[in-house]
């Protein structure tokens, strides 16, 4: 009889400490998709008593002289052409990691680590200098350059450790039977490299995507802005907010990073784990 | 004039083909590189946002240097990094982190008792994985939603006011710990699903209690990814900008919660002292730098073990 009070005392315990958690996880993003729907949203936490999708239909007329659907364009021709650059340098960079052996090889792979660790500020801000001067303020192409180099680490240990795991015995069996060599690692290796080339691009998506700090510094005109800086002119004067349509406009900003990471999260975890089972 | 073939050749075979690698480098040494050291030239400038100090600035040496060392804000920004990153980072994220990959992998019993405890891990587990992942400026905006006067944490705190005015440091240290956990969860879990089953079997057989088997079976062979857990999340937190920056705004509250970023920030883009906002940016980078040094250093170390 003790047992089984203890045993369920146990699972009692574990369940409450799980809703605890889901509530204070959850809350946010539920507090989230109810204003979205609310046409009266408040910071309240409220069931809307009508449902409507008002606030969405709303995202299409201007917000400071720019609909809003406008920003979310942007943001998509953005990250389309940041997550093009990326991938393809960093898995021809990733081919001559993998492929060559060079001086200053291991110096170089360390260097990318660092890379990926400055906090994104440390470059805003000379790259906002920098660009004041060359005449980049305010250009989407200075926003997809900046914002490639910032990624470009990241991606490229991605893209070398998927090359580094396909034998290279491959390319050499097609090159004895007549393939040169980059025609032999066009050919053989990087089909076999498809799903790990998509995982590149999707994740250089939506990290561009989200990214804040580089547009806040580097674009000042609304209808160049993409989504991440543009949600801004929400907050008008006063502290005065439009939740409802702040949330709605929030929830189609998030969606394709919803959608990517549930496609690459197997992929992810294994990344994740890779960092302790070397 | 080399011939077409010949290109062709040392594009495609030998040597010629190592050139490949330098539309990344090229990437990466005019925007990331070549941007760090010119911050540092910067700061031993008196460059401006606006303003004549904007078209014609001079070069003055160490002054800004040594006029940060002497500002009380800058000590305050320290201190208030510092604190957000130790209560955020450690405290917070990888505490919970590892209670939740402990729960995630807790046995589930039997029958119904078994499906409802399996639909609340899974439930909680995405909750945490999607605040992880939604842009950061949609986490900052909903965290300052909810703490506004009349959102639900003011009405638990039985607060008219904002909750970010009165507790704005309390305020993006939890709004930190509830964006970044899932990286610690999944870390950890992955470190769980590594060890054996047969190793918590013997243990228990052998009669060791749920501490004892935490703290000398489970703890020790986790010990390589707390290592790695640690270092990682207390480098991306002390960087941390976009959450606080809704939340609080650059001056952090009137200080109470600029953290080093929001002080850059509010340096270069409010006050317009551009030069200073380099010289605090460069001061916190060598941390950073010194962070990552360790990082490496430890994952050199776990290599050669």
């Amino acid at each position: 009889m003790a047992v089984v009070v203890l045993r369920i005392a146990k699972i009692v315990a574990l369940w409450t400490l799980l809703v605890v958690i889901a509530l204070f996880f959850g809350i946010p993003l539920v507090w989230l998709v109810l204003s979205a729907f609310d046409p009266n949203a408040s910071p309240e936490f409220r069931i809307p008593s009508t449902i409507s999708l008002r606030n969405f239909m709303l995202l299409a007329e201007p917000v400071s002289g720019v609909p809003p659907l406008m920003w979310i364009v942007n943001s998509a021709i953005i990250s389309t052409l940041v997550a093009t650059i990326v991938t393809i340098t960093s898995i021809l960079a990733a081919y001559v990691l993998t492929r060559y052996s060079f001086r200053g090889q291991g110096a170089m792979l360390t260097a990318f680590i660092v890379f990926r660790l400055i906090p994104p500020l440390i470059l805003a801000l000379p790259i906002m200098i920098l660009y004041r001067s060359w005449g980049m303020m305010d250009t989407i192409h200075g926003l997809v350059l900046a914002m490639s180099a910032l990624i470009l680490p990241f991606t490229m240990m991605i893209a070398e450790s998927f090359l580094r795991s396909i034998p290279v015995t491959y390319e050499e069996a097609a090159m004895i039977d007549g393939c040169t060599r980059l025609g032999s690692f066009l050919k053989i290796t990087l089909p076999l490299a498809a799903p790990g080339i998509a995982t590149i691009w999707l994740l250089s998506f939506v990290t561009s995507w989200s990214q804040f700090v580089l547009p806040l510094m580097i674009i000042k005109t609304p209808s160049l802005m993409p989504a991440s800086v543009g949600l801004q002119f929400f907050f008008g004067e006063y502290g005065r907010v439009e939740y409802g349509k702040l949330s709605a406009f929030s929830i189609l900003y998030s969606l394709p990073v919803l959608i990517v990471f549930l496609t690459v999260q197997k992929y992810l975890k294994r990344g994740i784990a890779g960092l302790v089972s070397r | 004039m080399p011939s077409i073939e010949r290109l062709k050749d040392m594009l495609l075979e030998g040597t010629g083909a190592r050139l490949l690698i330098l539309p990344a480098l090229a990437l990466i040494g005019i925007f990331v590189v070549f941007p760090v050291i010119w911050n540092i030239y910067i700061s031993m400038t008196n460059y401006a946002l606006t303003g004549p100090r904007a078209r014609a600035y001079e070069f003055i040496g160490l002054e800004n240097y040594v006029r940060i060392l002497r500002d009380p804000s800058f000590y305050n920004t320290l201190r208030v990094s510092f604190m957000f990153t130790v209560f955020s980072a450690i405290i917070g994220q990888a505490f919970l982190g590892l209670g939740l990959a402990l729960m995630l992998r807790a046995k589930e019993p039997e029958g119904v008792l078994g499906k409802i405890t399996k639909a609340l891990k899974i439930t909680a587990s995405i909750l945490v994985f999607i605040a992880w992942i939604i842009p950061e400026v949609v986490a900052g905006y909903a965290w300052s939603a909810i703490t506004s006067k009349g959102g639900l944490i003011s009405m638990l705190l039985g607060i008219n006011d904002d909750v970010y005015v009165r507790y704005p440091f309390e305020t993006i240290v939890v709004a930190n710990i509830w964006r970044g956990t899932a990286f610690s969860m999944i870390l950890f879990t992955a470190a769980l699903e590594g060890i054996p089953q047969y190793i918590y079997e013997a243990a228990e057989i052998d009669g060791a209690g749920p501490w004892y088997r935490f703290r000398h079976i489970i703890l020790p062979l986790i010990s390589q990814a707390i290592l790695v857990d640690f270092i990682l999340i207390t480098i991306w937190t002390y960087g941390v900008f976009t959450m606080p920056f809704m939340i609080v705004g650059p001056s952090g509250q009137g200080g109470v919660a600029q953290i080093w970023t929001l002080y850059v920030y509010y340096d270069a883009i409010n006050v317009y002292e551009v030069s200073y906002a380099a010289t605090a940016a460069n001061i916190m980078f060598l941390i950073v730098l010194a962070m990552i040094i360790v990082y490496l250093r430890a994952i050199g170390y776990l290599k050669k073990w």
